[in-house]
């Protein structure tokens, strides 16, 4: 059941329990005085936002997973735009045993906004922000007017979903604007994270001389990705292309690539409503063949080189499937995310293009 | 032709496909350390599709019943568990090869093996030698990969080695061991290990020092009172262990390599870059400037020699070092050594290192402490109970990796009192997931050519200089300094402490 502003109770098992908004500070510090054993735990700020109904108590669920691994300030804001303005929080600790000895927490103060928000959202965070940490902030779902540029400015990570915007062009050009009092934000995108250990595979079987001798001459790209996920394969796309240096030189064919050499590479996407975000990444030159590929529901990616009579094959982790999982590996992994930045351009010009 | 794929997607040089051969296959270094650190590679996707393992030692195996040894140790140890797809596909490549290592024909069927599968893939490969055997074989080993012409890489491919410690037993033996690899393999090709720079916190101290503006301008002599390093550790001689130890004792089992390769990161000047020799040019002038105590006096004066005598860990009696069993009970080996350290460059003019290595003391930990110089407490000196301390940095390696910083802050209240806080950061705490063996990172940087974290020739040659003259003064000098004695259970001898005493400094409590 989803819950509304009126079936949340005041004391709430996922949320914890219910405070007054100007008590919050003076709350949490109860809360820790209750018990010494506890260490607080927080390397950044992580604001969860969302305008769906009932991601108030989903967002709970998967912070307590997150915090496993990332010890943060959790402020999950859940709006509700067209009931009367209100707002009500909430405050808890996700707490975990680390190696099996000492109890870690992590704060969690949830906010549920109702009504013309824009203001009052904006000064709801940045009051409770742990001042010297840095600020993720987790953009669920299509992009709103709330993404100003004053929001923007404050963040250091801006953690989206492209797949699950209806016009990713549109939502792209609106970060870039909301952007640019912020050249230092990173943007992580799930989409993109969700190709990750496709392209670790890649970039390790092209580790191989065999692999590499057959590169000059690769002549087909073949992608098969899930419907809801063509934003990944044309990611993984851009990614293959720029970081080959083949360039795009037929605009009526957008998926026709040229080597440096003159050789063109013939890239074919397959969207299978079977397949899970990716599901295969071949590409093949008149003598070899390199591939990853995933059979959904699998625990493992597959890589395979072919090259004549040598072939080898390993078996590595596949790429992370929940939202948790997904922003846990984008926390784990930091950095500028510095190649997405480089591919966006290619991307944001394949997003036009026919595919199938 | 680089792999344009790996570009800003990982930030290490690639691995390679390659062959990695283990001498000493069958030995408890190789079934609890380098196949979970390989397999553990192979769950994280890290290692190289199309590596071969091929097990070389002495007993004669079947592949399987080799395979079926390494299984059984695997789910034991291994860090990320024992997944049956991966480790079905990964045992796959281990095959096992019989051979004396001191048999040329052995040698010549494995030169053979590697070939058939260059051959598979078109007549490359590459070649990561792991001497993994008992120090009496490298010599052998060396020279039979030699004969065999295995050390030459074939053309566009590498060959390397990879040599397990003890390097040597002293410099001379260090000396000869470094010339027998020289004339097999390329300095560039050969990696000298010492897992403890495999540890998280090892590879953090350089990020801590160079990649934080506060530290490094305090690090040097005006600033720094003293630095200590510790390593203990609660286990005596359980398992046969003395009779490996009756040879080493704690000086050369610990502090040549481990303790001095710590000591070398702490007190290095920035390197120009982080390139293996970048770094490595920086640590060995550390292990270079090193006052040598090259008299019996000196030695006398700045090392203590202890063995624990019977008394109790965790609440339980435990023999002296001379009962344990394999230990000769008129045994002249140390169990202990506290060493005093002088480096003789501007930035540690004046500053003394202590270090200590013991078996049989309270609890198991290693770390650094810096403790840096008072305050000029004119302000304060009146204060009833003046001013408690000054301010420690710790580097805490194993166990609970971290960091804290003692400071002094006032008591709340009324009247002015002074009292000591910590400010204390746990890699478990911060950072949930856990780290990497370190026989895992250093085989991947082996594998992909990156040397940083091996010790170099002149590293350890300079290691051994230091260490010769002490292990000199104990062994053959005429009034050799004598042993100490202490109470297993406790924190060493006594003559430990006076050793920091005289500079008016004492060991930190652990």
């Amino acid at each position: 059941m989803h819950h509304t502003l009126e079936t949340i109770p005041a004391v709430c098992p996922e949320l914890g329990i219910e405070v007054a908004v100007a008590a919050i500070d003076l709350e949490l510090r109860k809360l820790w005085e209750q018990d010494e054993a506890r260490t607080n735990a927080s390397l950044m700020n992580l604001v969860v936002f969302s305008e769906k109904s009932g991601a108030l108590i989903e967002n709970s669920s998967i912070i307590r997973e997150l915090t496993r691994e990332h010890a943060c300030r959790a402020i999950l804001v859940e709006i509700d735009h067209l009931a009367p303005p209100n707002l009500r929080a909430w405050i808890t600790a996700h707490c975990h045993l680390a190696e099996g000895r000492k109890s870690i927490c992590c704060e969690q103060i949830s906010f549920y906004l109702t009504g013309r928000v824009t203001g009052r959202f904006r000064n709801t965070v940045f009051a409770h922000l742990n001042s010297d940490l840095p600020l993720v902030f987790w953009w669920q779902g299509e992009l709103s007017d709330i993404l100003t540029e004053r929001l923007v400015s404050v963040m250091d990570r801006l953690i989206i979903d492209s797949s699950a915007w209806a016009d990713p062009a549109a939502a792209f050009t609106r970060i870039e604007e909301a952007s640019q009092a912020n050249p230092e934000l990173i943007i992580q995108d799930h989409a993109w994270t969700r190709s990750l250990q496709f392209r670790v595979g890649i970039a390790n079987l092209f580790d191989d001389a065999a692999a590499r001798k057959a590169l000059p001459n690769i002549h087909n790209i073949e992608i098969s990705h899930h419907p809801a996920h063509r934003n990944t394969a044309l990611q993984m796309l851009a990614w293959l292309t720029i970081q080959a240096g083949w360039k795009n030189t037929d605009p009526s064919d957008p998926l026709v690539f040229t080597h440096s050499s003159g050789n063109s590479v013939k890239a074919v996407l397959h969207a299978d409503p079977q397949s899970a975000p990716l599901s295969a990444v071949i590409l093949r030159s008149h003598d070899a063949t390199v591939q990853v590929t995933y059979q959904n529901g699998a625990s493992y990616l597959q890589r395979q080189i072919e090259s004549g009579p040598y072939k080898a094959t390993s078996l590595s982790p596949s790429d992370p499937g929940t939202p948790a999982e997904l922003v846990a590996l984008q926390l784990a992994r930091g950095g500028r995310n510095s190649l997405y930045q480089k591919i966006l351009p290619r991307f944001r010009a394949l997003l036009h293009c026919h595919t199938e | 032709m680089s792999n344009p794929f790996r570009e800003d997607l990982v930030s290490r040089l690639p691995a390679e496909p390659c062959s990695i051969i283990i001498f000493g296959a069958t030995g408890d270094l190789t079934h609890r350390k380098l196949i979970p650190a390989l397999y553990n590679l192979a769950v994280d996707g890290e290692l190289p599709t199309g590596v071969k393992i091929i097990g070389f030692a002495r007993r004669k195996k079947s592949d399987l019943e080799f395979r079926e040894g390494l299984e059984i140790l695997n789910r034991k140890v291994s860090r990320s568990g024992h997944l049956e797809k991966i480790w079905t596909n990964f045992i796959e490549s281990v095959t096992y090869h019989t051979s004396e290592f001191t048999d040329p024909a052995g040698f010549k069927s494995l030169a053979e093996k590697l070939d058939v599968i260059d051959a598979e893939r078109g007549g490359k490969g590459n070649r990561l030698f792991y001497i993994a055997s008992a120090p009496e074989f490298f010599d052998e080993i060396l020279i039979q990969l030699k004969t065999a012409n295995l050390n030459e890489a074939k053309p566009g491919c590498w060959a390397r080695v990879i040599v397990e410690k003890p390097f040597g037993t002293d410099l001379a033996s260090a000396k000869h061991l470094n010339q027998v690899v020289r004339e097999t393999f390329h300095e560039k090709d050969t990696y000298r290990i010492d897992h403890y720079l495999g540890k998280e916190t090892a590879q953090n101290l350089m990020v801590l020092r160079f990649a934080n503006s506060i530290f490094e301008p305090l690090w040097n002599s005006k600033y720094i009172s003293h630095i200590q390093i510790t390593c203990a550790e609660n286990l005596g001689m359980e398992g046969g262990r003395g009779g490996y130890y009756e040879t080493a004792g704690a000086l050369r089992d610990m502090v040549q390599n481990h303790l001095l390769q710590l000591l070398s990161l702490v007190a290095m000047e920035p390197p120009t870059d982080l390139s293996a020799d970048g770094v490595r040019d920086e640590k060995v002038k550390v292990i270079r400037s090193l006052r040598q105590w090259d008299t019996p006096e000196k030695v006398s004066a700045n090392v203590v020699r202890a063995q624990y005598i019977a008394g109790h860990i965790d609440g339980n009696p435990v023999p002296g070092y001379r009962e344990e069993d394999r230990v000769s009970p008129e045994s002249k080996t140390e169990a202990y050594v506290a060493v005093r350290l002088l480096i003789d460059t501007w930035r540690w003019s004046g500053v003394p290192f202590y270090i200590r290595m013991g078996k049989r003391l309270p609890k198991k930990s290693t770390e650094i402490s810096v403790h840096f110089k008072d305050a000029p407490c004119v302000l304060f000196n009146a204060l009833a109970g003046g001013v408690p301390g000054g301010n420690v940095l710790v580097i805490r390696i194993q166990p609970d990796e971290g960091i804290s910083l003692r400071m002094v802050s006032k008591i709340p209240g009324t009247s002015l009192r002074l009292e000591l806080v910590k400010m204390d950061f746990h890699y478990a705490t911060s950072f949930g997931k856990g780290s990497p063996e370190a026989y895992e990172r250093l085989l991947l940087d082996a594998i992909a050519g990156d040397a940083t974290l091996f010790a170099r020739r002149d590293e350890v040659e300079e290691a051994w200089r230091f260490i010769d003259h002490i292990e000199h003064a104990w062994h053959q000098s005429d009034e050799p300094p004598p042993m100490a004695e202490f109470v297993a259970g406790s924190w060493g001898p006594r003559e430990a402490d006076q050793l920091l005493h005289q500079d008016g400094n004492q060991w930190r409590r652990l």
